[in-house]
């Protein structure tokens, strides 16, 4: 039996609120908010999910750039699997991207530190600091190109004039890999300063006032009060610069174009190379693909961090 | 004042409403303009779009925009708009517009290209267009061999329209100093190569960095040079061979007889070009516009005499027979050879204004009075063209294949190795087995 109200009256004597009036509210309640979320989740589905689905698909045939070919099941992710220049791109992605992140990461850190300090002309070194990560790429790499590509560039020549050889930065594989990875660091430093100096600023006077009153030296403040209290920032600052090298497509490009001998060759400008210059459209989004795992995996594990960090 | 409220409320259902229509607006919206993105280019706009490369110095296209302004077309066929498309990603420029029909009716672009799409279906063929040029004897104007290049089982894919040839280039005053004679066969190369080593120049002067396929050209007009290539006669991809072997054996001598500057590896084209200002490239394989391109237009640097003799005898260079194809997503076939043969008519402005190195394919250009004072140009024509072989060579025909060893990972890989004096037949085989995959 239903009651004016809506209430249903059980046996027992025990009553339900389940009449039609609240049942309509409801309905209404939820459909509103169902369509006022429908536009940005549609939105997020095409912008996001579209190009992802799409993306897979055509690592699963063997098409051309305009037409989508058949269907060869894993076989793409097989045969890049079992390429040598998969690993050998994966490799120094992996060096390029430890050096970039933890390279970029100490310098940082280092200059954000130093610029804790109270000394004139604070505001202006930081801005100063900023240039080489505000600058496009493209000219910076121009600019380095100039400095070390020929023998008779600038920084070879100096080398030669202090009697250290003549070093071929873009041209020996060993020397292009150094090159890169240091052009990398130099690039970055700026944005994990500033990462940096945003986490040190929230580390409290108070805490480092009562260390130093207990007779912690620099060192040990550093070791157990900064980093810990920086934790979670430098964990984002990892994370995010992780992707920034592992997708870092014009550095390596502008700079030695994957050379010599695809020496500096990472995963993101081999995926490149296979689609845009073998035209192997399966194959190069296979890679992609495998990059996309790997990136997830390292973010999650390094979420688990930040996690901890908060924790702790 | 409380009915203004409530007639400035906005009820939930109304809002859902307004949400909604503005969500199928903005869908529509969004078809709408596809659809008439597609009639722009392939339905019956009115106009057509030709798609042009930065074939030389801006100058170049804004007289090709120029150009394109003045056609006028006959009554009932479209006009034409132009733009430029860049080189650098050119290729995912026309392979996204092309599978999105949003691309060109008629363009230049990459020298296999046309061949590359209309193994894919999107070329519209040129067969009546040249069926139009012989019975109007602009067929004949063509230099021998330039038109049947374009030709494949299936029709003519484009029509010729400049040459990019390599030649090898000379530095005059530096031989001069040396008291050097240019020289016409390998043997000699290596003589003077070795005499100007000596003396700090280098007489291979090529590049190999990002963006630099001139290493690449260099390397496959060797092999061509003796009588080698990278395709066989059945064109079919066959690298390692005995006369691609010899060629890279003297490849290897050079760089031990330190011919080579041994940062030649990751030089970019402007490394290239600086090294040439600087004097320290003597000799070189490059481009038919070295002098501009580089600035040195002194008459410093020029031509040999013509292409070196290999030990076999055998004289060669390299060509690309760039070339203006047309496509499918057209608003007109009629309007599209109507343009095309238009331009081809008028595109001798461009040589008359000294505004591309790329050699004219037509011989009433050539005749100009303003191409015969572009020395360099001349002698390429002259000396060159006559023993000039495309990629395909030992192969017979250009075809899609070319398209993908063109400028592909592998090659460069090949080139960075024997610039380094790596080992001819083992770097010979390695290319083999990584370009076989392309083929599969």
């Amino acid at each position: 039996m239903t009651s004016a109200v809506g209430t249903t009256k059980q046996p027992g004597g025990i009553t339900t609120p389940t009449g039609p009036r609240r049942a309509r509210r409801f309905d209404v309640n939820r459909t509103t908010m169902v369509a006022l979320v429908a536009p940005s989740v549609l939105l997020l589905l095409l912008i996001n999910a579209y190009p992802l689905v799409s993306a897979a698909n055509q690592s699963l045939h063997n098409g051309s750039l305009i037409s989508s070919g058949s269907f060869v099941g894993l076989d793409n992710y097989r045969a890049v699997l079992t390429s040598p220049q998969f690993w050998q791109a994966a490799e120094f992605t992996l060096v390029f991207t430890i050096v970039g992140v933890f390279g970029s990461w100490a310098v940082g850190l280092g200059v954000a530190l130093l610029l804790q300090a109270d000394m004139p002309g604070r505001s202006l070194f930081k801005v100063l600091l900023l240039l080489p990560w505000v600058v496009p790429i493209v000219v910076s790499a121009t600019s380095i190109n100039y400095l070390v590509a020929t023998p008779s560039s600038p920084v070879p020549s100096l080398f030669h004039a202090l009697g250290l050889g003549t070093p071929l930065f873009l041209a020996n594989p060993g020397w292009a890999k150094v090159t890169v990875c240091v052009y990398k660091v130099w690039v970055s430093f700026p944005f994990m300063m500033l990462m940096a100096s945003a986490a040190l600023a929230s580390v409290p006077d108070t805490v480092y006032e009562a260390a130093q009153m207990d007779g912690a030296g620099a060192f040990q403040r550093f070791r157990r009060i900064t980093l810990p209290m920086i934790a979670r920032p430098t964990y984002i600052s990892w994370i995010l610069m992780t992707i920034f090298c592992v997708n870092d497509f014009p550095t390596i490009y502008l700079l030695t174009g994957g050379g010599p001998i695809s020496a500096t060759t990472t995963l993101v400008v081999l995926a490149y190379r296979t689609v845009f210059q073998n035209f192997q459209v399966g194959p190069g989004v296979a890679i992609a693909f495998l990059m996309t795992l790997t990136l997830v995996v390292v973010s999650v594990v390094l979420y688990r961090q930040i996690r901890k960090a908060a924790f702790h | 004042m409380a009915e203004m409220r409530a007639s400035q409320h906005v009820s939930r259902r109304g809002f859902l409403g307004i949400g909604l229509g503005a969500g199928a607006a903005a869908v529509l919206a969004a078809c709408s303009s596809g659809s008439s993105g597609k009639a722009a280019s392939g339905g019956s706009g009115g106009t057509m779009k030709f798609w042009d490369m930065p074939w030389a110095a801006a100058a170049y296209n804004v007289a090709a925009k120029n150009l394109v302004a003045t056609y006028k077309p006959a009554s009932g066929l479209p006009s034409a708009t132009y733009q430029e498309i860049q080189w650098a990603n050119f290729t995912e420029t026309f392979a996204s517009a092309v599978a999105s029909n949003t691309g060109p009716a008629v363009s230049t672009g990459g020298g296999f290209q046309a061949f590359q799409y209309a193994q894919q279906g999107a070329i519209a063929y040129a067969d009546h267009l040249i069926q139009t040029f012989k019975s109007n004897g602009t067929y004949n104007d063509f230099l021998p061999g330039q038109v049947e290049a374009m030709k494949t089982p299936a029709g003519y894919v484009a029509v010729p329209w400049q040459l990019d040839i390599r030649v090898w280039w000379y530095s005059k005053p530096i031989f001069s100093k040396l008291g050097l004679t240019p020289p016409t066969t390998w043997d000699q190369l290596m003589s003077v190569g070795t005499t100007l080593a000596k003396h700090g120049y280098y007489a291979f002067g090529i590049g190999a960095g990002a963006g630099d396929f001139l290493g690449q050209h260099a390397m496959i007009m060797m092999m061509i040079n003796n009588g080698g290539g990278i395709f066989n006669a059945d064109n079919k991809l066959d690298v390692v061979t005995p006369r691609n072997i010899e060629a890279m054996e003297f490849v290897q001598q050079m760089a031990k007889a330190k011919m080579i500057d041994p940062a030649s590896v990751s030089y970019t084209t402007d490394n290239l070009n600086a090294q040439w200002k600087s004097g320290k490239f003597a000799m070189g394989i490059n481009t038919a516009g070295l002098d501009v391109s580089t600035g040195v237009t002194d008459g410093s640097l020029a031509p040999l005499p013509g292409p070196l003799a290999g030990p076999h005898g055998e004289k060669a260079c390299l060509v690309f027979q760039n070339n203006i194809m047309m496509y499918k997503n057209t608003p007109s076939q009629a309007g599209s050879e109507a343009f095309l043969a238009w331009y081809i008519k008028n595109m001798g402005t461009y040589w008359k204004n000294n505004l591309l190195v790329g050699l004219p394919v037509l011989k009433s250009i050539i005749a100009t009075p303003q191409f015969q004072q572009q020395g360099p140009r001349v002698a390429a024509v002259k000396n060159w063209v006559p023993y000039a072989k495309n990629y395909a060579s030992v192969g017979t025909v250009l075809s899609p294949s070319l398209a993908k060893v063109d400028g592909s990972q592998q090659l460069t890989a090949f080139v960075q190795t024997m610039l380094g004096g790596g080992d001819p037949k083992q770097a010979l085989q390695t290319l083999q087995s990584s370009l076989q995959p392309l083929f599969a």
